[in-house]
C-alpha cells in the first residue's frame, strides 16, 4: 500500500464520516443562520397568512446602536451579571476545590455529591430558589434569617425586590443604579451561582492532580506559606484550566436567558430577555435576529480577548 | 498542599478544625437548598404556608403532591405524565442521532486528513458560542413557513408542537458539542495502537470499530449522559416551540405551574424532585466519566 493511496483513501472516509454532521449542521446551524442575517436586514413582522418584509439596510443595528433606550442598560445589567458571577464562582470554585483537596474523613463522600447542584435541571433551580426567595413569613430565607436572629421575628424581605443596594453610599450607589443593579439581580446570581460551581470546582480539581507535589515540597522547605504557594504555583500552574472555565462560562454567562426569565420575566432585561422580547413576544424578528447577533459578536469579541490575553502572556 | 513542620500541635488542631469546618460548610451549601426542595414536596400545601421561623417540617406528611402527578385523571397529573415522556423521547432520539453523526464526524477531525480542518474545527467553536436565541427567531419564521406557508393551510404536515421539530431543534447545540467532546476523547488514544492493527490487515474502518472505539467506551458514555442532560435541561426552544401535552417537555411543566395556581409551590416542588432524579442519578453513578467528557472536551484544544 503506497502512501498517496492509503492518503487518499483516507480523505475519501473522511468525507464520507463527516458527510451526515455536515449535512445537519448546513441545514440545522448555517442555513438558519445566514437566514436570520438576511432577516436582520429587513424590517419583518407577521401579517395575516405570512411575514411582511422590508428591506432596511443597517437600521435594525444603528437603533439599537444609537437610538434605542433599551439597548445599553441591557448591556450593562449583562455585564454586571457576567462579570460579579464569573468572580464569585472562580473565587468559590477554587476555595472549595482546595478544601477538597486535602485529606479528611468522607471526602470521596463529598466529592460525590458536590456535582449534585450542577445536575438539577436549570428550571427547577430557578423554581426552587423563587420559593427559597419568598417574600413573605412562608420564604425558607427569611425564616433562616429570623432563626439566626439577624431579622426581628415580624420583618420580612422581599428577597426579589427592586431596590438598589447600598443605594445611600456615594459613587457605589449611584454606580449600581446605573448598571441596573437591583436586590433581585444579586438573588438570581446566587442562584445561578449554587448551581454552576460544582462544575468549577471538578474542573479545578482536576486541574490540581496535575500539579506534581514535589512543587509543593520544595516550596515548603524554602519556608513558603500557604499564600505564597497558592499565587506562586497553584494559580500559574492552573491558568489553562482557569481560562477554559473563563471562557465557557462567560459565553454561558452573557447569553443567560432562563433562569431570569422564569424567576422575574421580563423585569430584568439582561440582553438575552430583550432579544426574546423583542424577537418572539412583541414579533420584531428583524430587530430580534439584529439583536442576537449583536450579542453572538460581544460573546466571540470576548473569547478574542481572553485567549490573546493568557496565551501571549504565558508560553504553555 | 503539605501543613509547615514544627509549627506546635495547637495550630495543626486549628487548621484540622477550620478544614472539617470549610467541609461543613460545603456539604450544607450544597445541600439544603434541595432538603429544603424535598421537604416542601412532601408538605401539605396549608403546612407550607406558615411562618417559617418556627415551622420547618410538615407534622403531617403527606404524597399527595406526587401522586397527582401521575392522576392522568386529573389536568396537571395528565400534563405532567406526557411532559416526561416528551422528554425522554426527544431527549434520548437527540442523544441517539447526534452520537453517531457526531462520534463519526469526530474521529474524521481526529485523525484522518481533512482539508480545512483547522476552519471545521474553529466553526465548530464559534458555533458553540452562539447564543440560542439567535438561532431561535430564524427557525421561528421557518417553522411559520412550513407549517401556513409553502405547504399550505391544509396539510396535515406540521413542526409547530411536534416532538420532531424539538428533536431538529435540539440538533443544533447538541451535535456541535457531542464533535467537540468526542473528537477531544479520540486525540488521547495513541496514534501507534491503531497504526498496529492496520498493519495486522485492518482497515481504517475496521480499526475503528475494534480498536479505537471500545477503547472510547468512557468517552461515548460520558459524552452520551452529557448530550441527554442538555436536551433535558432545554428551556427557550420549548417555551417558543410547544404548547400541548403532544410536545411539551419537562422544564416547560415545571416553568408554567407556577402561573396557573400562583403559589403551587408543593406542586412545582414535587415536580421538581422527580424532574430532577433522572439526571442526578446520572451525574452522581457517572461522575467519573462526566468529569473526563468536561476536561477531555474544554481542555484539549
Amino acid at each position: 500500500m503506497s502512501l498517496r493511496r492509503r492518503d487518499s483513501d483516507g480523505r475519501r472516509l473522511a468525507w464520507g464520516l463527516l458527510a451526515p454532521s455536515t449535512a445537519l449542521i448546513v441545514a440545522v446551524v448555517i442555513g438558519p443562520l445566514l437566514f436570520a442575517l438576511y432577516l436582520s436586514f429587513q424590517e419583518a413582522e407577521p401579517t395575516v397568512g405570512g411575514i411582511n418584509m422590508r428591506f432596511v439596510g443597517l437600521a435594525n443595528y444603528v437603533h439599537y446602536f444609537v437610538r434605542s433606550d433599551l439597548f445599553w442598560p441591557a448591556v450593562r445589567v449583562t455585564i454586571y451579571f457576567t462579570v460579579v458571577s464569573l468572580v464569585i464562582e472562580l473565587v468559590l470554585g477554587i476555595a472549595m476545590a482546595l478544601v477538597l483537596n486535602e485529606k479528611f474523613a468522607g471526602r470521596s463522600f463529598v466529592r460525590a455529591i458536590i456535582l449534585l447542584p450542577w445536575a438539577v435541571p436549570t428550571v427547577v433551580n430557578a423554581r426552587m430558589w423563587e420559593w427559597i426567595f419568598a417574600g413573605s413569613k412562608f420564604g425558607a430565607l427569611n425564616g433562616l434569617m429570623k432563626v439566626l436572629h439577624v431579622f426581628p421575628p415580624t420583618y420580612d424581605r422581599v428577597w426579589l425586590g427592586f431596590d438598589v443596594p447600598f443605594e445611600g453610599v456615594p459613587i457605589l450607589g449611584p454606580f449600581l443604579k446605573w448598571m441596573g443593579v437591583t436586590r433581585a439581580l444579586n438573588m438570581i446570581i446566587l442562584a445561578d451561582t449554587w448551581k454552576v460551581t460544582p462544575l468549577v470546582v471538578l474542573l479545578v480539581l482536576a486541574g490540581l492532580q496535575t500539579i506534581p507535589d514535589s512543587l509543593y515540597e520544595a516550596a515548603t522547605v524554602d519556608g513558603a506559606g500557604f499564600w505564597r504557594k497558592l499565587t506562586h504555583i497553584t494559580l500559574p500552574l492552573l491558568k489553562p484550566v482557569l481560562l477554559v472555565i473563563l471562557v465557557l462560562r462567560t459565553m454561558e454567562l452573557f447569553r443567560v436567558f432562563d433562569i431570569i426569565y422564569i424567576i422575574m420575566q421580563y423585569s430584568i432585561r439582561v440582553l438575552g430577555v430583550l432579544t426574546y422580547e423583542v424577537g418572539m413576544k412583541f414579533l420584531h424578528f428583524g430587530s430580534g435576529a439584529a439583536l442576537s447577533f449583536l450579542v453572538a459578536l460581544f460573546i466571540l469579541g470576548l473569547a478574542l480577548i481572553y485567549i490573546r490575553l493568557f496565551y501571549t502572556e504565558e508560553g504553555y | 498542599m503539605n501543613f509547615p513542620r514544627r509549627k506546635g500541635k495547637m495550630l495543626l488542631w486549628l487548621r484540622r478544625a477550620a478544614l472539617y469546618l470549610a467541609v461543613a460548610s460545603i456539604v450544607v451549601w450544597t445541600l439544603a437548598p434541595v432538603a429544603w426542595l424535598a421537604i416542601s414536596s412532601i408538605t401539605p400545601y396549608n403546612e407550607l404556608i406558615s411562618d417559617r421561623a418556627t415551622h420547618w417540617l410538615p407534622r403531617h406528611p403527606t404524597f399527595a403532591n406526587f401522586k397527582v402527578m401521575f392522576n392522568l385523571s386529573s389536568e396537571v397529573g395528565e400534563r405532567f405524565v406526557y411532559a416526561i415522556r416528551n422528554s425522554m423521547i426527544v431527549a434520548s432520539s437527540v442523544t441517539a442521532i447526534c452520537l453517531v453523526a457526531g462520534t463519526l464526524a469526530a474521529y474524521a477531525l481526529a485523525r484522518l486528513p481533512v482539508r480545512g480542518k483547522k476552519a471545521l474545527v474553529l466553526s465548530l467553536m464559534s458555533i458553540r458560542m452562539l447564543p440560542t436565541i439567535a438561532l431561535v427567531i430564524p427557525f421561528f419564521v421557518i417553522v411559520s413557513y412550513i407549517d401556513y406557508g409553502f405547504m399550505g393551510i391544509g396539510s396535515s404536515f406540521h413542526l409547530f408542537d411536534t416532538k420532531l421539530n424539538l428533536v431538529i431543534l435540539y440538533t443544533t447545540f447538541i451535535l456541535g458539542f457531542v464533535i467537540w467532546i468526542m473528537r477531544g476523547f479520540f486525540l488521547t488514544i495513541p496514534m501507534e495502537l491503531e497504526e498496529a492493527a492496520r498493519i495486522d490487515g485492518c482497515t481504517r474502518l475496521q480499526a475503528l470499530r475494534h480498536v479505537v472505539l471500545p477503547l472510547c467506551a468512557p468517552g461515548l458514555v460520558a459524552t452520551g449522559i452529557l448530550s441527554f442532560l442538555l436536551a433535558w435541561d432545554e428551556f427557550l426552544l420549548a417555551l417558543i416551540f410547544t404548547r400541548s401535552n403532544n410536545a411539551i417537555t419537562l422544564p416547560l411543566f415545571i416553568a408554567e405551574l407556577g402561573s396557573q395556581y400562583i403559589t403551587a409551590y408543593d406542586q412545582i416542588s414535587a415536580a421538581g424532585i422527580m424532574a430532577a432524579i433522572p439526571p442526578v442519578v446520572l451525574a452522581l453513578l457517572f461522575q467519573r466519566f462526566i468529569v473526563q467528557g468536561l476536561t477531555s472536551g474544554s481542555v484539549k484544544g
